[in-house]
């Protein structure tokens, strides 16, 4: 079963990749928390599943999903329900999570995280899946805003109305990826403070953080979000006015997928991360002097 | 049917089967006894890994390999000296401190497996794996004798009761029996007292299979003390383990780790685990477009 802590800090945490092994176990004095890819361990042999729970050990441990395909009209299948729920009850992560995104239609596997019409259809979608992911698993996911290059065709909402009616009409907590956060705002040209005014802040979680790099040119440049690149600035902005509004203890994870750099460097930049949070509080407690 | 009528040959092979199974009980009782979850250790201490893995041996092979490698000590053929800069009170950790000691004036690499002083240092790793079950403590070394007992109580007694049947049935020729419960004796007190327990199997493997990525990598790890990679990898497979030109002088130095780590790397775990974004490059390159299902959560 889940167990999942009543967290009284602000933590802050890697997300686990085998090239980064070393560096996060010899700096475990450093890194609160490891946030691990859940997909990668289903079909996982034994002894690797173990080590999972060695890890988890040492060192507070999350469960990311990636395919599940929470946002979608269609219900998640039950055995992918039934992976993740297994390796819950053998690796017994603080929490588990999801995106809030469609990877598959029609029996097709679209090898990506993609962002679904925001229509009442797809609201309802996600809430019949992640009452069923609490019910199978155990606890309900926490939930992550995804990035997209295109705004979805067929929406009737702007992001911010579509993921605050997901969250505030289930028992799932939010996981605000700001760099996805930060690409939208920028390929779509919307204020991403307004958009943190708009969401129900006191149910955030857990922030994501990560970097990205331009596509694209001749006046259709995009930001993605590729996880390769250090984390951009504002980022850090936002990470501040996200501290500043949310009073609540905020599990901040960096996630970096490739291009890796020192270990030094990744931990350099959660310290970046601290020093945002640590202003944003202290924003608060100014607003409130 | 009482076994201790059967002829000669025929009780020697339901000897046979009994000492063998009393041999696989114990193991099997053993493996079960010790197994325990995997406690939390100070995984950034290379040395308490290195001596999880092999002993004071291993513990100070990799510590003198951190030493060459931060130019603290000097490699020349199979000798070691202290580097010129190098003091003793420069570095931190004891084993540091006792090899530099040790190598002030230049001595013989293999010369550390038998200096009692450095081999003192390593007592406190000792210590701390057996308060974790990792290495055997007394009660372990304890409950591996009671089952010893029991289980040679059992095929030795059977061989006590069958040997004072026949002599006092005036037959002599039991010494094939008293040979084989002398074998089975040896081999059941051989199988009963492996170094690590079974969670201290566990964790090793755990940790090898933890730092796979680390050991696809080691070609490409950077000498000099820049990071801690190359040190973790020495602890986890051993100095056998690190690569390349800059790593050569540990052939030399300890060539009887190569031919013992071989081993260990045979039985080490795959490495088939891990983010299939971060390693992946066609993923990695093209996260928006390709890799969202599988990968780490690019777009995510």
């Amino acid at each position: 079963m889940v167990v999942e802590d009543e967290v009284s800090a602000d933590r802050f945490g890697l997300g686990w990749r085998p090239r980064l092994a070393a560096g996060i176990l010899a700096n475990l004095d450093r890194i609160d928390i490891v946030e691990v890819i859940a997909d990668d361990y289903f079909r996982a042999p034994r002894h690797e599943r173990r080590a999972l729970q060695t890890l988890a050990a040492q060192t507070p441990v999350t469960l990311h999903g990636v395919s599940l395909g929470l946002a979608s009209a269609m219900p998640v299948e039950t055995r992918r329900l039934e992976d993740i729920a297994r390796l819950c009850e053998e690796v017994k992560p603080e929490f588990w999570s999801e995106h809030l995104a469609f990877v598959r239609g029609g029996g097709i596997e679209i090898g990506h995280l993609a962002a679904p019409p925001r229509t009442e259809a797809t609201i309802e979608g996600a809430l019949v899946n992640l009452a069923r992911a609490k019910q199978i698993v155990g606890v309900a996911p926490q939930v992550e805003n995804v990035a997209t290059l295109i705004d979805p065709p067929g929406s009737d909402r702007d992001e911010a109305a579509w993921l605050s009616a997901i969250i505030r009409n289930s028992e799932s907590k939010l996981l605000l990826d700001l760099h996805n956060l930060h690409a939208n705002a920028t390929n779509f040209n919307f204020n991403p403070c307004e958009f943190v005014a708009r969401i129900p802040v006191e149910r955030i979680s857990t922030v994501h953080l990560a970097g990205g790099k331009w596509i694209g040119g001749n006046g259709a440049q995009r930001l993605l979000d590729d996880h390769l690149h250090d984390v951009p600035d504002p980022v850090y902005e936002l990470l501040e006015e996200v501290a500043a509004r949310a009073p609540q203890p905020l599990t901040v994870i960096l996630e970096r997928d490739g291009n890796f750099p020192s270990i030094e460097s990744l931990l350099t930049q959660l310290d970046r991360a601290r020093q945002a949070v640590t202003r944003g509080r202290a924003r608060t407690l100014e607003e409130a002097a | 049917m009482n076994p201790f009528d059967l002829p000669g040959p025929e009780f020697l092979l339901f000897f046979i089967g009994l000492s063998s199974l009393s041999i696989v009980a114990l193991v099997v009782t053993r493996k079960i006894a010790e197994r325990s979850a995997a406690p939390k250790l100070d995984l950034s201490d290379p040395y308490l890994i290195a001596y999880l893995r092999g002993s004071e041996p291993e513990t100070l092979r990799v510590a003198a390999v951190s030493l060459i490698d931060r130019g603290l000590l000097v490699a020349t053929g199979t000798q070691l000296k202290a580097a010129e800069k190098a003091s003793p009170e420069a570095v931190r950790h004891p084993i540091e401190k006792e090899l530099l000691r040790k190598f002030k004036r230049a001595g013989e690499a293999s010369s550390i497996f038998d200096d009692s002083r450095l081999k003192a240092t390593c007592k406190p790793y000792e210590e701390t794996l057996k308060n974790v079950g990792l290495l055997p403590n007394k009660e372990i070394v304890r409950a591996r004798w009671t089952r010893l007992y029991i289980a040679c109580g059992v095929f030795g007694g059977a061989a006590f009761l069958k040997i004072m049947i026949a002599l006092e049935r005036g037959r002599t020729n039991v010494w094939f029996l008293i040979i084989l419960t002398v074998i089975a004796l040896i081999v059941a007190a051989k199988i009963s007292f492996p170094r690590l327990t079974e969670s201290g199997k566990a964790m090793l493997a755990d940790l090898q299979n933890l730092y796979a990525g680390l050991k696809d990598r080691a070609p490409f790890l950077r000498p000099g003390g820049a990071t801690i990679e190359p040190m973790m990898l020495a602890a986890v497979f051993g100095v056998a383990a690190l690569q390349g030109s800059d790593f050569a002088f540990t052939h030399t130095l300890f060539p009887r780790a190569k031919e013992a780590d071989k081993w260990s790397t045979w039985s080490s775990v795959s490495t088939g685990c891990g983010s299939s974004c971060g390693s992946s490059s066609s993923c990695g390159s093209s996260c928006g477009g390709g890799c969202g299902g599988g990968c780490g959560g690019c777009g995510g």
